[in-house]
């Protein structure tokens, strides 16, 4: 692969899927300064995993398994001293879209992803975006019978999170 | 509301509205990043690698030079754990996680690496200190006891580098054991509950 042809992958990956990277990064650092740390993290994890980016993989499995496993590790290493780096994430002020009883529950759900072991936090982002059952096993490297398992316990443990939040699962 | 509610609304949310990424600029700094890390490799390796190499040419020229044998335990000492280092790194340079893995394969290859770290920090005295301690020590404890007529003459130099030598590995162990205690141990018993996680 070719530098430009490696640049050019991963501008389409940032542009294609800033929504899931960033809900990677939201779902793993409360903090703004952490979250534009973890996602310089994810994409220079990402920027060196694109030369092994054979195709076989659909482009979504192969991000999300950068993106989980660096944030994974990141946290195990978020104090580490960090280099101050320029500001490459623009955040508008102008109001959210969503009406904002959607952006309550949206923030409460991140906060009650956070609450998750890791490996929760990420089957329960990956439930969420409706991936498959073959995707997710695919994304974590176990069966798709374990994954129904697992997902049955993460659905019951956001329930019970966000009953307090005066939602009903 | 039920939970495919709860998905639409989640696919629903907008991030793009709120945040924009300047590809331009995390592309640069992301190819800085990488730049510095590959300085920190560098300067680790030679650090580690480099010194026991000058070492070796030191006491390898001090030796032909003075003609004195016991230089050359030193040398054969620095060669042995420059040796040791640059084949083990490159031996876990080969089990190397790689983040675009499966989850279960990166923490298990992450476990490994861990595993491997505190075996070789808990080993320390065997493959680090000792053969560097005894190539310096034993030498000198040998002339000193050939030195007087009954040959159990002890001069006051030979004791105070023993005893610096003993505090000083005695000190480089104690530092290796606190890293596997705060540092390591506990990022085992991290990645083995996801794993277990996993099973």
């Amino acid at each position: 692969m070719t530098a430009d042809h490696q640049e050019q992958l991963f501008r389409r990956w940032l542009a294609d899927h800033a929504g899931l990277l960033w809900k990677v990064v939201r779902a793993f650092a409360a903090l703004a300064t952490d979250q534009e740390d973890l996602l310089q993290e994810i994409s220079l994890q990402l920027w060196n995993s694109v030369p092994a980016f054979r195709g076989d993989a659909r482009e979504s499995t192969w991000i999300y398994r950068v993106a989980f496993n660096t944030a994974i590790g990141w946290q195990r290493s978020e104090k580490r001293r960090r280099l101050k780096h320029e500001a490459f994430l623009k955040f508008h002020d102008e109001p959210a879209h969503e009406p904002s009883g959607d952006s309550d529950l949206i923030a409460a759900l991140y906060a009650a992803i956070r609450e998750l072991p890791k490996l929760d936090a990420s089957l329960a982002l990956m439930l969420l975006d409706d991936l498959s059952y073959r995707e997710m096993a695919d994304v974590l490297g176990i069966s798709e019978n374990y994954v129904g398992v697992k997902l049955n316990r993460v659905r019951k443990q956001l329930a019970d999170s966000l009953k307090g939040a005066h939602h009903e699962l | 509301m039920s939970f495919e509610e709860l998905q639409k609304s989640w696919q629903a949310q907008a991030p793009a509205r709120k945040i924009s990424i300047d590809a331009d600029l995390l592309l640069k700094e992301v190819r800085r990043n990488q730049s510095q890390f590959r300085t920190t490799i560098f300067w680790r390796d030679f650090r580690e690698v480099g010194v026991a190499a000058c070492m070796i040419i030191c006491f390898l020229y001090h030796g032909v030079r003075h003609h004195d044998w016991s230089n050359f335990l030193v040398v054969a000492a620095c060669a042995w754990v420059g040796a040791f280092m640059l084949i083990d790194r490159l031996a876990q340079r080969k089990k190397t996680p790689l983040n675009q893995d499966p989850l279960k394969a990166c923490i298990e290859a992450s476990h490994a690496q861990v595993s491997h770290q505190i075996w070789l920090l808990r080993n320390v005295f065997w493959w680090y200190l000792l053969p560097i301690a005894a190539a310096i020590l034993l030498p000198m404890w040998w002339t000193a006891l050939h030195k007087g007529p009954t040959g159990t003459h002890l001069s006051a130099f030979v004791l105070r580098t023993t005893f610096f030598m003993v505090c000083l590995n005695w000190g480089i162990y104690r530092l290796n054991q606190n890293a596997v205690k705060k540092g390591l141990e506990p990022r085992r018993k991290e990645l083995e509950t996801m794993l277990a996680g996993l099973q």
